[in-house]
């Protein structure tokens, strides 16, 4: 089953990076590139709200955090994009660390608070310092290459994803992972530290989010911080995750792209009505958490239920209790 | 007795006003089974959560083969040879047998490929095997105590801390855990047990420690401890002894 989503996952791959040669309309690849861009973040998200269970209600202000580095860096220190971009995953990983030592020892809600907290205070830095332009926001070097972007988003989010596959569901790590999801103080016995294995999967999860968000300053040029450090990143994110299926990669994935889909759908043909997307969101999100609690990938195939085929073959003999000699 | 493995030395364990564990030293030879018995509250589960790592003693040592290792962490004593069971069991619910044992083979095959086929042996030696792919909640209370032996088990443990991994078993599951135990020890792992059957550690204990509101009061072969009117008193109220 697992091999088959790996199949799936290939073949879109292959198709997304087809899309380009079928049609030259912009309007078209700019949203394509978005829609991958958005794979990326909720693939990302999952490592440590699906793997784990802590909800990362701070992921935009690592986004934002990779924007802004990548941003500062080219146009304060004239890196160029590359060496940037590094710079601006570095940040957001870098980061994780910091916020996830103290938090991720906490259980519950707390982490969610801490994150949602540090997200809000990254957006009110950027307000308030200098060198990031304020409320006014940061102007990037024009560099307007459809096709740059298109390839560089798709090779960031195929690598990724490919990344991501590789450790959480074929190394010992994603197990590792499970364990402490399932329960952290039967994996303690079990020889495995759960604060700096969490705090592992935080980082994992928070480079490709400062990555991507340096790709966005770049491509669109313009940063504020009520652009990659409001909440819009978070909360889509997450329902993109949710509403795929967590813990699982390709549910993300899926989520994603029909998320966006309906969002630049709405958008783009129904802009009057444009109140009603977040009501209409906000319905299928409910509707889901309640009757797809396992998300739409729940659906397709039943990973994390496994339920046995035939029922349990009982401990004891056909020749019933016979008493021990005391 | 052979050589200490593990000594307890004079631990106390304070709650609050409780006194869980009250100036309690005993040790375990290497190659030994001891017993610990006690009547319910007695702070069984405190002593082994102390020895596991999970609780730091108010006061006192534990010293695992003349090396103290009071307030380490649970993993770390885990990578130095203690490994446990828990008595309200901790499978990992929604992963498989094979891949709950292959989580606790990690801690010495690294890699998820050689953890996995020590696993497998882990389940063949445990009677899971058939089991293998089943999700760890679909398990049978006497499975699910058997995944704990086997988790444990996967450590390659020196010393094997085995919380009532019988009770709440029929007698035919009992004996076949009873029989899985010996073979472990007889593989050379030191065990201390806790159990309320008796019967169990009557028969398999070298040595018997019994513990009545935290402090011991007897120590010694089971049957001499089972004579003892203190340890009759303990259980059965003044009457009788």
């Amino acid at each position: 089953m697992q091999r088959s989503r790996a199949l799936w996952a290939g073949i879109a791959a292959g198709v997304f990076a087809v899309i380009p040669l079928l049609t030259r309309d912009t309007f078209a690849l700019r949203v394509v590139t978005e829609a991958m861009m958005w794979i990326g973040l909720a693939v990302a998200w999952d490592v440590l709200g699906g793997y784990t269970g802590y909800l990362n209600f701070g992921h935009g202000a690592f986004f934002g955090l990779g924007a802004y580095t990548t941003a500062v860096l080219m146009m304060r220190g004239h890196w160029p994009f590359a060496l940037a971009l590094v710079a601006g995953g570095v940040t957001a990983g870098a980061a994780a660390v910091v916020a996830g030592l103290p938090t991720l020892r906490l259980k519950g809600a707390y982490f969610a608070i801490a994150t949602w907290a540090l997200s809000r205070a990254v957006q009110q830095l950027a307000l308030v310092l200098e060198f990031t332009g304020g409320p006014d926001g940061m102007r990037l070097p024009p560099f307007l290459n459809p096709m740059f972007f298109y390839y560089l988003m798709w090779a960031l989010v195929t690598a990724i994803f490919v990344v991501l596959w590789i450790l959480l569901e074929r190394s010992a790590f994603g197990l590792k992972l499970q364990a402490i999801r399932e329960d952290e103080e039967g994996a303690m016995a079990l020889g495995l530290r759960p604060t700096a294995i969490k705090v592992q999967a935080f980082v994992l999860s928070t480079v490709p989010a400062g990555i991507l968000g340096g790709v966005y300053a770049y491509w669109i040029t313009f940063i504020d911080p009520a652009s990659v450090l409001g909440d819009l990143v978070t909360d889509q994110s997450v329902v993109m995750a949710v509403f795929g299926g967590l813990g699982t990669l390709v549910g993300p994935a899926v989520g994603a792209v029909l998320i966006y889909a309906f969002k630049t759908f709405f958008w783009a043909y129904l802009s009057e009505y444009q109140v009603l997307y977040l009501i209409i969101l906000g319905t299928v999100i409910a509707l889901s958490v309640v009757f797809l609690p396992d998300g739409l990938i729940g659906l397709m195939a039943r990973r994390r239920i496994k339920e046995p085929a035939e029922p349990e073959p009982a401990d004891e003999d056909s020749q019933g209790l016979r008493e021990v000699a005391p | 007795m052979s050589r200490a493995l593990l000594t307890v030395d004079r631990v106390s364990m304070t709650f609050g006003g409780l006194r869980a564990l009250d100036d309690v030293s005993f040790s375990v030879g290497t190659g030994e089974i001891v017993g610990l018995i006690g009547p319910n509250g007695a702070g069984k589960t405190t002593l082994f959560n102390v020895v596991s790592g999970y609780c730091r003693p108010t006061s006192g040592r534990v010293r695992l083969d003349g090396k103290d290792v009071t307030g380490k962490r649970p993993f770390d004593l885990a990578r130095l040879g203690i490994g446990r069971t828990f008595q309200i069991v901790k499978p990992f619910a929604g992963l498989t047998v094979l891949e709950n044992v292959t989580v606790a083979c990690l801690l010495h095959h690294p890699r998820r490929r050689h953890a996995r086929q020590k696993a497998w042996e882990i389940l063949e030696f445990t009677g899971l095997a058939d089991r293998a792919h089943r999700p760890a909640s679909g398990l049978t209370l006497a499975g699910r105590k058997r995944l704990e032996i086997a988790k444990a088990l996967s450590l390659t443990p020196r010393l094997l801390l085995l919380d009532e991994v019988v009770a709440g078993l029929n007698p035919t599951e009992a004996d076949r855990t009873i029989e899985l135990i010996l073979d472990i020890h007889r593989s050379g792992v030191s065990i201390l047990i806790v159990e309320h059957i008796m019967r169990v550690i009557m028969n398999i204990s070298d040595r018997v420690v019994v513990l009545n509101y935290g402090a011991k009061i007897a120590e010694g072969p089971p049957r001499e401890v089972a004579q003892d009117p203190t340890v009759i008193e303990a259980y059965l109220g003044e009457a009788a002894a």
